[in-house]
């Protein structure tokens, strides 16, 4: 092949539109919230910052937040390492229909999701009124911390189960078989064998639920209460109603910083690569 | 074949029916939500009964004859297609670029390429709404589209990327030694190779936008919403039965493409 460098500037020209996109529609709009945290009228000033970590609100949504996504991520690992096990131990035929139980909900609106569970969960809801048809009392579990985090899980459980399937998919299955011969249970196999191999999915899958829990904002405005309001609606709030963009910005930089630290604590579990190669 | 595996499971323990069972309720509990909304769709008054009273496609003629849920609908349509073919535009070049190509930097830019899947849309949402409005850039679709494009662009790149490592490697490096430029190799034997994948990810494209709420929510303009901002303000006022239609019908499209793109990519 005549000269390397060709090749190179070749391949880079196909990555240009797309760099100059990302670079303006991302990188700037990203930088203009950065100086707009950084700045008032009289000029460059961290009071945005001063000013939203002195507010009772801003703390109480913060813990809230993060207890959502704590919460809600262990919920999502417990119901989807189950479905990805079971999804790996299927015959790609049997897999590919299965799959399609999952794939319907990741693409469906989260709007529809979340109005489907105001309509099953809510005090004249299905739910509540076969409860009520059965003489069982009524349960509340919509406007509150439990509807966020029945809907903030399932729209997690694909986010989660991937790259767990795709960690599952990738282990040897003579492991487990040899293990079988030599006498191992079914439960020493799975906690010896195939739970630590599917870690990497782990990981991953839980960076990619923490990642995308601390940004939710629909989910927590239909199902949630007063007291579940999540950062990304207080950035509405300031942005839309109170009308202020310097704290707006300052609350989402702090937000974007903590997505950052999310990833950074898991960029050492190779986390990221699995995440690429499960798509 | 299987005659030849050595089987030595006897007893399926306690321990795995029990997996299997809570894996098949998770099943129900991801699918749940998604179907609950068809027969609710089906009443004839604006009160929610399950299962209706007397089903009726009442709550489908009021979607389409007023002016303002088709208009918003209208609206979505056009601002997917164009984010959808602006994403397949800049994305299948890109993931050709980060999958055949080697280059100092690249797994930088393939960060900053895929970045958008992992910052949240609502910081997302806030930087376009001050830049556009130092930008002074009006109309109605255009900041949406460029929205969109951003959060479909890593969408694209990785699909387009899946496939691409499917495609036999021989037949490209066949081309170059025949004498084909590196461009129409791309052009005669890459990209004809690649088509189910670039549908499938266009039509996944033209679905994030269409589905879209915050960003579209940040940059629509008053009186002029996008179909999702519509029922998500619509929702926040009302619980009502012509929601359950709009929701019949916005399943129905996720339904029919995811399995169009399961065919598509079954071929393979």
């Amino acid at each position: 092949m005549s000269g390397n460098e060709n090749s190179r500037l070749f391949f880079f020209a196909f990555l240009l539109p797309a760099t100059i996109f990302t670079a303006l529609v991302l990188l700037v709009p990203l930088g203009s919230v950065v100086v707009e945290s950084l700045t008032n009228p009289s000029g460059w000033t961290l009071a945005g910052y001063r000013e939203i970590f002195a507010s009772r609100l801003f703390r109480l949504v913060l813990v809230s937040t993060v207890e959502i996504t704590l919460i809600s991520t262990v919920v999502t690992f417990l119901i989807a390492y189950p479905i990805a096990y079971h999804l790996s131990k299927q015959t790609p035929r049997r897999r590919a229909l299965l799959m399609m139980l999952v794939m319907l909900p990741f693409w469906t609106s989260i709007l529809v999701k979340s109005f489907a569970f105001m309509v099953l969960l809510g005090r004249q809801g299905i739910l509540n009124t076969s409860l009520d048809y059965l003489g069982l009392p009524g349960v509340q579990l919509l406007f509150n911390r439990t509807g966020v985090i029945i809907g903030t899980v399932h729209s997690l459980i694909p986010f989660m189960l991937f790259p767990i399937l795709t960690s599952l998919l990738a282990l040897n299955p003579d492991l487990p078989k040899v293990a079988q011969l030599m006498g191992a249970g079914r439960l020493r196999i799975f906690l010896t064998i195939t739970l630590p191999l599917s870690l990497p999915g782990i990981a991953a899958g839980v960076m990619l639920a923490m990642v995308h829990t601390l940004g939710y904002y629909v989910t927590a405005a239909l199902l949630g209460g007063k007291g579940d309001m999540m950062i990304a609606s207080l950035v509405d709030l300031y942005t839309r109603e109170i009308l202020n963009w310097n704290l707006a910005s300052a609350i989402s930089v702090t937000l974007f910083v903590m997505c950052c630290l999310v990833l950074l604590l898991f960029s050492r579990s190779k986390a990221l690569a699995t995440v690429s190669q499960s798509s | 074949m299987a005659a030849a595996e050595p089987t030595i499971e006897v007893e399926r323990s306690w321990l795995s029916t029990a997996a299997t069972v809570w894996a098949w309720l998770g099943y129900a509990f991801l699918i749940l939500p998604t179907l609950i909304v068809i027969p609710l769709s089906f009443n004839s008054t604006t009160e929610l009964a399950f299962p209706p009273r007397s089903p009726s496609f009442h709550q489908y003629r009021q979607y389409f004859s007023d002016a303002g849920w088709i208009d918003a609908t209208m609206l979505s349509v056009w601002i997917a297609i164009l984010s959808a073919g602006l994403s397949l535009l800049l994305g299948v070049p890109a993931a050709y670029g980060l999958s055949r190509g080697s280059f100092p930097g690249k797994t930088a830019l393939s960060g900053l390429l895929l970045g958008p899947a992992l910052t949240p849309v609502i910081v997302m949402a806030l930087g376009l709404y001050i830049y556009f409005a130092h930008l002074g850039l009006s109309g109605v679709a255009m900041p949406i589209v460029l929205g969109h494009t951003l959060i479909a662009i890593p969408f694209v790149i990785v699909t387009t990327m899946s496939g691409m490592r499917h495609i036999d490697r021989n037949l490209e490096v066949a081309g170059m030694i025949m004498g084909g430029s590196h461009f129409y190799v791309f052009r005669k034997i890459t990209l004809p190779l690649l088509r189910p994948s670039i549908l499938a990810s266009g039509l996944f494209a033209f679905l994030i936008s269409f589905d879209e709420v915050i960003i579209a929510f940040f940059l629509s303009k008053a009186g002029n919403p996008t179909l999702a901002v519509k029922i998500f303000a619509s929702i926040q006022w009302e619980i009502s039965s012509i929601i359950a239609a709009i929701s019949t019908l916005l399943t129905l499209l996720s339904l029919v493409i995811c399995l169009f793109v399961a065919a598509l990519l079954e071929k393979k």
